[in-house]
C-alpha cells in the first residue's frame, strides 16, 4: 500500500474550474466565447484570438490514444506499487489533448489511435481524477 | 544566438558561455526534471524521460522506427566514448546484447536510450571575427544559425512525431551559411535520448521519415563512418552538459584538440572543415541549429 501521499493538483485561478468539474464527474474544456476555440491546458487568453472572454464546455469523455508510455520506474515512491503503469496523451473527441492514465488495460494491449472513454477514479473524498479505459464497443 | 546579438550590438567584446552542475552528486537534475510538468504529476507523469518517450512512441506509430534504430545510435556513440578520456562511459563498451538487456525505464525507452546525469562544467568564449584574428589560437567561425520554437507545452504540441522545429532551424542555418548538407563533415547533435538524434537528423533532411533505421546501419555515425555524430560520446556516453556538450565538441574538433577521437586519419574520417550542431529544449518544443567552420 501507499506509504506516502501522491501529489494533488495545485488549485489556481486558471485550473480551479477544471478540478471542480472533476469533483462533479464533469470533464470541462475551456472555450473561447468569442471565436469558439477549445483549449487545454487552461489559460486566461485565447491562443487563437487573444480574447479574455472564456467559458467551459462539458466534454463527451471520449477520445483516442495519441501516444502512450509505460512507466517501469517510480520517480515518486508514492507510485511504486502502481508499476508498470500507463501514461497517455488522449486526443479528446472535441479536439484538445489531455495527459492522463490508461487503466483497465494491460500495457501490451495499448496502441496509438485506439478509442478510449473516461473513467472517474475516486482517489480521495475531495479528489476525483479523470482517467481513460478502452472504449466498450470496439 | 544571444551572445552573437550582444557582440553585434557592441555591448561587449567577449562572451563566456559556461555551464556547471553537480547533477550526479547533488541530485538536482531529478528535482528539475520532475518539476517541469505541473499538475501532470497527479497521473504519475514526471517530465523529460516520459515526455520524449511519448514523442518516440508516436513516431513508432507514424513511421518506421523503434529500438532497432536507437540501438545503432547508442552503440555508435559508445564507440566514440571509448576514445575520450573524459567520457563517463569510456571503459564501458556496449554491444547489442547489452542494449537489449538494458532495463526499461519509461517504455519504449531503456536506460541505454537516456543521457547520463553528470557532474561537470563546460565553457566556450565567443567574440567577433575581427577580434579573433588577433588571438593566439586559430578560431572556429559560426557560419549559420537558426532557431524555431513550435510549441510551449506537451499536450498542445500538434506534431509530436515531427516535423519539429529542427526543420526550420536547419533550413535557416544552411541558408545563412550558404552550404548544403553534403558539405557537412560531422554532426554534434543534442542527444538527451537516442530518439532525439534520429528525429533531429531526419528533420535536418539526412534521411526521410523512417529511413533512419537503414541510414544508421553499418556504422554510419561511428569512428570511420561516413557521417560521424557525437564524437565525444555525446550526452548518452560522455557527459550531459546541456547544449554545451555538442557546442564544445564541435568547436574542439575544428580546433584539432580532440586527442584520440580527433576526426582524421586516426579515426578513419575526413579532417573536418564544417560541423553541424544542434540544441534542443522542452520536449522537442524549441530547437537551435548552428554550423561551425574551421578557421
Amino acid at each position: 500500500m501507499t506509504t506516502r501521499a501522491k501529489p494533488v493538483p495545485r488549485m489556481s485561478a486558471d485550473t480551479q474550474a477544471f478540478w471542480e468539474g472533476c469533483r462533479n464527474r464533469e470533464f470541462r474544456i475551456q472555450s473561447c466565447k468569442d471565436c469558439g476555440c477549445l483549449r487545454m491546458p487552461w489559460s486566461f487568453l485565447c491562443p487563437e484570438c487573444l480574447s479574455r472572454n472564456a467559458g467551459w464546455i462539458r466534454a463527451s469523455g471520449r477520445g483516442t490514444v495519441y501516444s502512450y508510455v509505460v512507466y517501469h520506474v517510480a520517480y515518486d515512491p508514492a507510485f511504486a506499487h502502481d508499476l508498470p503503469y500507463i501514461v497517455a496523451l488522449v486526443t479528446l473527441e472535441e479536439g484538445p489533448r489531455f495527459l492522463t492514465n490508461i487503466v483497465d488495460c494491460s500495457p501490451a494491449s495499448v496502441v496509438c489511435d485506439m478509442p478510449v472513454e473516461i473513467v472517474w477514479d475516486d482517489v480521495t473524498e475531495t479528489l476525483i481524477l479523470p482517467r481513460f479505459r478502452p472504449a466498450e464497443h470496439t | 544566438m544571444h551572445a552573437v546579438g550582444v557582440l553585434e550590438a557592441g555591448l561587449c567584446k567577449y562572451v563566456l558561455i559556461s555551464y556547471g552542475h553537480s547533477a550526479r552528486s547533488g541530485g538536482e537534475m531529478e528535482w528539475m526534471l520532475s518539476n517541469l510538468v505541473g499538475d501532470d504529476v497527479v497521473f504519475g507523469h514526471f517530465g523529460a524521460v516520459a515526455g520524449y518517450a511519448l514523442a518516440a512512441r508516436r513516431a513508432m506509430h507514424e513511421f518506421h522506427t523503434g529500438p532497432e534504430t536507437w540501438k545503432a545510435i547508442a552503440l555508435g556513440q559508445r564507440k566514440w566514448a571509448a576514445l575520450n578520456p573524459r567520457a563517463l562511459m569510456r571503459d564501458k563498451p556496449m554491444d547489442e546484447r547489452d542494449y537489449d538487456l538494458s532495463p526499461l525505464v519509461v517504455e519504449p525507452f531503456r536506460q541505454a536510450d537516456a543521457c547520463l546525469v553528470t557532474d561537470g562544467g563546460r565553457a566556450c568564449i565567443l567574440t567577433t571575427a575581427e577580434r579573433a584574428r588577433d588571438l593566439p589560437h586559430r578560431p572556429v567561425t559560426i557560419m549559420g544559425m537558426g532557431m524555431a520554437n513550435p510549441s510551449s507545452d506537451l499536450a498542445p504540441a500538434r506534431h509530436l512525431a515531427g516535423p519539429t522545429g529542427a526543420v526550420r532551424a536547419c533550413e535557416d542555418a544552411l541558408r545563412m551559411a550558404d552550404i548544403s548538407l553534403e558539405d557537412v563533415d560531422a554532426c554534434q547533435i543534442y542527444d538527451c535520448f537516442t530518439y532525439t538524434v534520429e528525429i533531429t537528423l531526419q528533420d535536418y533532411g539526412f534521411f526521410k521519415p523512417g529511413e533512419g533505421r537503414d541510414w544508421f546501419q553499418g556504422g554510419t555515425i561511428e569512428p570511420g563512418g561516413r557521417m560521424p555524430v557525437n564524437t565525444s560520446g555525446g550526452q548518452l556516453s560522455e557527459a550531459y552538459q546541456m547544449g554545451m556538450t555538442p557546442l564544445t565538441e564541435g568547436v574542439m574538433q575544428l580546433m584539432g584538440r580532440c586527442g584520440d577521437r580527433q576526426l582524421g586519419p586516426a579515426t578513419g574520417n575526413k579532417p573536418p572543415e564544417i560541423i553541424l550542431c544542434s540544441d534542443n529544449g522542452g520536449i522537442l518544443q524549441s530547437h537551435a541549429c548552428y554550423i561551425l567552420k574551421k578557421g
